[in-house]
């Protein structure tokens, strides 16, 4: 916003290396297609170059036909504008690598270009184009309003500034009232999912607060839906309205009468529970109500009578999770703390005493450390430790695997939090003090000291405290299964699962893909045995009793396969409009994906509890690759009929199975039907 | 393009995506020579491609001549050090001229090369072959009592050379005998040569039917870091002395055609001492500089150069006025790490905010402590500029000397 003060005396620097530009774009143009690559260099350093300097975006955009159709985009996903993934800027836009950051940049500016009616594509239309850059923005939105973090300018320098550039240019053609109802859309989708890390939600919805604050930003019409988000955060109730600071707010508490405590605790309940957001408030609320009574304790988590009877039944562990839990630093465990009464899990034998055992836990100096790199220094590591453990014994599916390949860690975690939770407990207990969790594999005993390496090369910060702490052991541990498994015949998961993650799961096993060849076999069997396990039309209508393991074959919007990733499965159900709907939990941090063909999971809407994905029985059936199933459950292969199965294979082999599909099998497709 | 059938069918001995795609557009049938590795690429974009594995020579050497006969090829041009006595070998067949490879083992033999240039009369510094490190210790001891100096002054260096290898590769330089331990044994036999004190630079000419038809200076800034062309005026008022030196060495290596590519000290005194010559396409990307300052693909020039059937019209045409027909300068900055440590890539902001910088091509680092530099041509990559001024060219890529891309 700043860009525009500087503007004249720099356009000659602008000028020239637009003309270097513009030479290395022509050379491009006319290098045959074998020689492209050895001329993308002065266009990816020139057009770095051109978009450092004020006005560069502009210039850039203006030349976007030109430079998409000299080849700078062939061979990439780039080069299909309409498969592309707005998400997946966040990463691209951040990494260090400066041909990462300048080829996504220009795709911006060409899309940016096409938005604005200037550029006629063949791939994608105005609309989508506008669509896109509009998500593009409300996900970077950082980039727009905040200045590099340090961590940023360690690892991109000037690429930082680079990145800034080009939002402000983005913003200002699109419109920043564009923007701001998409990322409030946007922020609402994902809430719905109830994680357990909110911070970065946080972040935005502050950055929205800012830009609302701002008179030199004309948001016009929009903007309003933001209105819940903010008050959640900065002022719910009638004594924080106007955002006082939380020492104006204690002082405020000590003056009121039991009816405006009332008052007070019963906004800030409606707030958490709309949004799954814990103002700083709120967490000086309940700390407050501590000494004035267990009603209103009760009103301000905004229990329902489960919740209640189980505040009064352990009423002493809940004051003591609240005075070692609950700062303003960590409000989130205000609401782990709600929905974990609500769960009634307290009332489980061994919950309860591992609790306390959490409660005076005394944490290793490695996992101190751990979590003031992740946390920084605000509270006790024990108190961050001991949030964490409330978030997610109270919200089981808000588990996410955040940047790391340890979908499996988090599913299990996940799994116990919602399954096992004492279990849990002790996972966490190990980890924390004793730097070691000891599992065992086919009767042979596998400690995380002793394994060599994990899935994830780098140990992860970006988690929520529990996996923070737990997900390096897990990790090494489900590698070392794996190392175990090596020169068995078939898939490792067979034997793994089940040790991993609990007696529950099945030891009976399926795969409809070829370990060897990647080929798919024996898909009717596997489909029908499937229908026979889960679907409740064929297994006798018995809902799902615990969470199983699933191995899904994912997909991108374009409905090519990306890789294998782990699930749980965890109820088959008739959804509001009667369509037979599979529930399933994603460790990954959004489950709302578009995984191609149609196939696109929901989060809300069609019966799902929070945190929960859910797919239509035959959508799910045509991503799965891996179930278990109790193999003492005699399933006889469900007489579903042709058609339902022939849908379901069709989904497979336009997606995932397209190369997978046996030679013997292409031809039967082959022939006339 | 449309090739002509009046014209040559020419042969690329190695593997350049940069000379492929001159090939390809240019009037001449073209077959790429490569190893296998190159199989598929070539199938994929197709090429005109033949395997072979380039190793020793050894009595399979005629196939690859025979078969490119067969083709119907005219002449092989060799791309690098390494294809260069592959080329004579082949071209002795394909122009039935035996003398070819002996020539061209002339010129991969630096050793040789100098005692030939000896014998032509040009001047050449004291050079001798070391087989062991004792032979390294008593040439510099030599060296040092023939400049007349006492125990105690500090030695004037030595430089060290394998015979065989293109360029910088290889390339030591020795001060006390103490270095000579650093040597590792399977480096020898190399040569070594006195250290001459002057301005080094290199020549690139393009040559048929005996004569030059294209000559370039090429200043070093600092030998093994920059270069750029065309030359300073400082450099270039040698031109017509530097042209004498190169048909004087076209005449003693019995140079009909072709490309060479030698390197020369000019001391304060105006006097020309030859260094070395290749028979080959410079390193350092001099061809890539060269059409960024002139325009003209200076691959296609050497398809020119090597092909019999190119006509003297054609030839003329095809080149530029040295110098004077120049857009601008083009010059590049190869760029080593300055830090014992380094964890990543970071562009300096003058650098890249110069108006001369173009682009570059350096990666991030792949291992966080930088090997000790024993020897010159180890870069970690390339800075290209394109500008108008030949002294601000010099002082910019030496300025580059002192910037930390790594940090």
């Amino acid at each position: 916003m700043t860009s525009h003060d500087e503007q004249a005396p720099d356009s000659a620097m602008l000028d020239a290396a637009l003309a270097k530009l513009d030479e290395a774009v022509e050379i491009l143009a006319n290098a045959r297609d074998f020689a492209k690559p050895g001329k993308l260099r002065r266009v990816f350093d020139g057009a770095r170059k051109v978009m450092l300097q004020p006005g560069g975006c502009a210039a850039i955009e203006a030349r976007a036909q030109a430079i998409e159709a000299a080849g700078i985009f062939d061979g990439s996903d780039w080069a299909q504008p309409q498969i592309l993934i707005p998400s997946l800027t966040v990463h691209s836009l951040k990494s260090p690598e400066s041909d990462t950051v300048v080829l996504e940049a220009l795709s911006e500016l060409r899309l940016l270009a096409v938005a604005q009616g200037r550029y006629e594509h063949a791939l994608i239309s105005t609309e989508q184009a506008h669509h896109y850059l509009t998500q593009v923005l409300a996900l970077n939105l950082e980039l727009l309003f905040s200045a590099p973090s340090e961590a940023e300018r360690e690892t991109q320098g000037r690429l930082a500034q680079l990145t800034r550039g080009l939002f402000a240019h983005l913003a200002e053609t699109i419109g920043y009232e564009h923007v701001i109802d998409q990322m409030i859309d946007e922020i609402w989708r994902i809430l719905q999912q109830r994680p357990i890390q909110v911070d970065a939600i946080k972040r935005m919805i502050t950055q929205i607060a800012i830009c609302q604050a701002n008179p030199d930003i004309d948001l016009g019409t929009s903007g309003q839906g933001a209105d819940r988000l903010v008050s959640s955060l900065f002022g719910a109730t009638q004594a924080s309205r106007e955002d006082p600071g939380v020492e104006i707010y204690l002082e405020r508490l000590q003056a009121m009468d039991s009816g405006a405590l009332q008052y007070e605790a019963t906004g800030f309940a409606r707030a958490m529970h709309d949004t799954g957001l814990v103002s700083a408030y709120h967490a000086v609320l309940l700390r407050y109500l501590l000494d004035q009574g267990d009603h209103l304790l009760a009103e301000a988590l905004g229990l329902s009578a489960t919740g209640r009877d189980c505040l009064l039944c352990y009423r002493q562990l809940v004051q003591a999770l609240i005075e070692e839990s609950i700062f303003p630093e960590t409000p989130q465990a205000v609401y782990g703390l709600a929905l974990m009464l609500e769960r009634g899990i307290l009332y489980q034998p061994p919950v309860a005493p591992a609790l306390w055992r959490q409660i005076g836990l005394p944490v290793s100096a490695w996992s101190q450390e751990r979590i003031r790199m992740a946390y920084g220094d605000a509270v006790a590591p024990r108190a961050r430790l001991l949030e964490g453990v409330l978030c997610m014994l109270g919200l089981p599916l808000g588990v996410g695997q955040g940047n790391n390949p340890t979908c499996q860690s988090a599913r299990a975690l996940s799994m116990w939090a919602y399954n096992d939770p004492d279990y849990l407990l002790q996972m966490v207990t190990w980890a924390a003090r004793d730097d070691e969790i000891i599992m065992h594999f086919e009767g042979m005993p596998l400690s995380s000291m002793a394994s060599l390496s994990g899935v994830a090369t780098a140990l992860p910060l970006d988690l929520d405290p529990v996996s923070l702490i737990v997900v390096p052991h897990l990790d090494r541990i489900y590698a070392e299964m794996g190392r175990r498994c090596v020169g068995r015949e078939g898939d490792p998961h067979r034997w793994v699962n089940p040790e991993f993650h609990g007696w529950w799961a099945g030891r009976g096993f399926r795969i409809n893909v070829d370990v060897k060849t990647g080929q798919l076999q024996d898909l009717d069997a596997f489909l029908r045995h499937f229908y026979a396990s889960y679907h409740p039309y064929y297994n006798g209508n018995q809902p799902l009793i615990h969470p199983q393991p699933a191995g899904i074959a994912v997909t991108d919007s374009a409905a090519r396969f990306i890789g294998w990733h782990a699930i749980t499965l965890l109820r088959v159900n008739l959804d509001p409009q009667d369509v037979m709907r599979a529930y399933f939990f994603n460790p990954n941090n959004d489950s709302g994906q578009d995984w191609g063909g149609g196939v696109k999971v929901s989060t809300a809407g069609c019966g799902e509890r929070f945190g929960e994905a859910s797919l239509p029985f035959e959508q799910f059936a045509s991503r799965l690759y891996i179930f278990h199933y109790d193999p003492l459950e005699h399933g006889e292969l469900a007489q579903i009929s042709q058609a339902e199965l022939d849908r379901v294979t069709d989904h497979i082999y336009r997606s995932w199975g397209a190369d997978r599909v046996p030679a013997t099998k292409l031809q039967a497709l082959s022939s006339p039907h | 393009m449309e090739k002509s059938p009046d014209k040559g069918h020419i042969a690329l001995l190695g593997w350049s995506l940069n000379a492929i795609e001159a090939a390809e557009n240019f009037d001449r049938r073209y077959v790429v020579v490569a190893p296998d590795w190159a199989e598929e690429y070539c199938k994929e974009h197709a090429i005109p491609y033949v395997l072979w594995n380039f190793e020793r020579l050894n009595d399979r050497s005629m196939e690859i001549a025979e078969t490119l006969q067969e083709m119907g090829v005219d002449v092989a041009i060799p791309l690098y050090e390494e294809t260069v006595e592959w080329a004579g070998a082949i071209n002795s067949v394909l122009l039935d001229n035996p003398r070819l490879y002996g020539q061209a083992l002339l010129l991969r033999d630096k050793a040789l090369m100098k005692r030939r240039a000896q014998l032509g009369g040009i001047r050449v510094g004291i050079f001798e072959e070391a087989h062991d490190k004792e032979d390294v210790i008593r040439f510099l001891k030599r060296v040092n009592q023939t400049l007349l100096k006492l125990d105690g002054d500090p030695n004037d260096p030595i430089h060290l050379k394998a015979f065989d290898k293109a360029g910088c590769l290889g390339h030591r330089v020795i001060r006390t005998p103490d270095e000579v331990d650093t040597i590792p044994e399977e480096e020898f036999p190399v040569l070594m040569e006195s250290h001459l004190d002057g301005w080094e630079f290199a020549v690139e000419a393009w040559i048929h039917n005996g004569k030059i038809r294209f000559l370039n200076i090429s200043e070093y800034v600092t030998l093994g870091y920059s270069v750029f062309v065309p030359a300073t005026p400082e450099l270039e008022r040698y031109r017509e002395s530097i042209t004498r030196q190169i048909e004087k060495l076209i005449k003693t290596f019995d140079i009909d055609f072709g490309f060479v590519h030698p390197e020369y000290f000019v001391t304060s005194d105006g006097e020309m001492y030859f260094g070395e010559v290749a028979y080959r396409p410079p390193g350092f990307k001099v061809f890539e500089l060269l059409e960024r300052a002139y325009g003209f693909n200076a691959y296609q020039g050497l398809i020119l150069s090597f092909d019999p059937k190119t006509t003297e019209q054609e030839i003329t045409d095809f080149f530029p006025r040295e110098v004077v027909d120049a857009k601008g300068v083009a010059g590049c900055f190869g760029v080593y790490p300055r830090r014992r440590v380094v964890s990543r890539l970071e562009m300096p902001e003058e650098t890249e905010d110069h108006p001369y910088f173009e682009s570059h091509e350096l990666t991030a680092p792949l291992e966080e402590t930088v090997t000790k530099r024993t020897a010159f041509g180890t870069h970690w990559g390339l800075l290209y500029f394109f500008g108008d001024d030949p002294h601000t060219m010099r002082d910019l890529l030496k300025h580059q000397e002192e910037l930390d891309f790594y940090v």
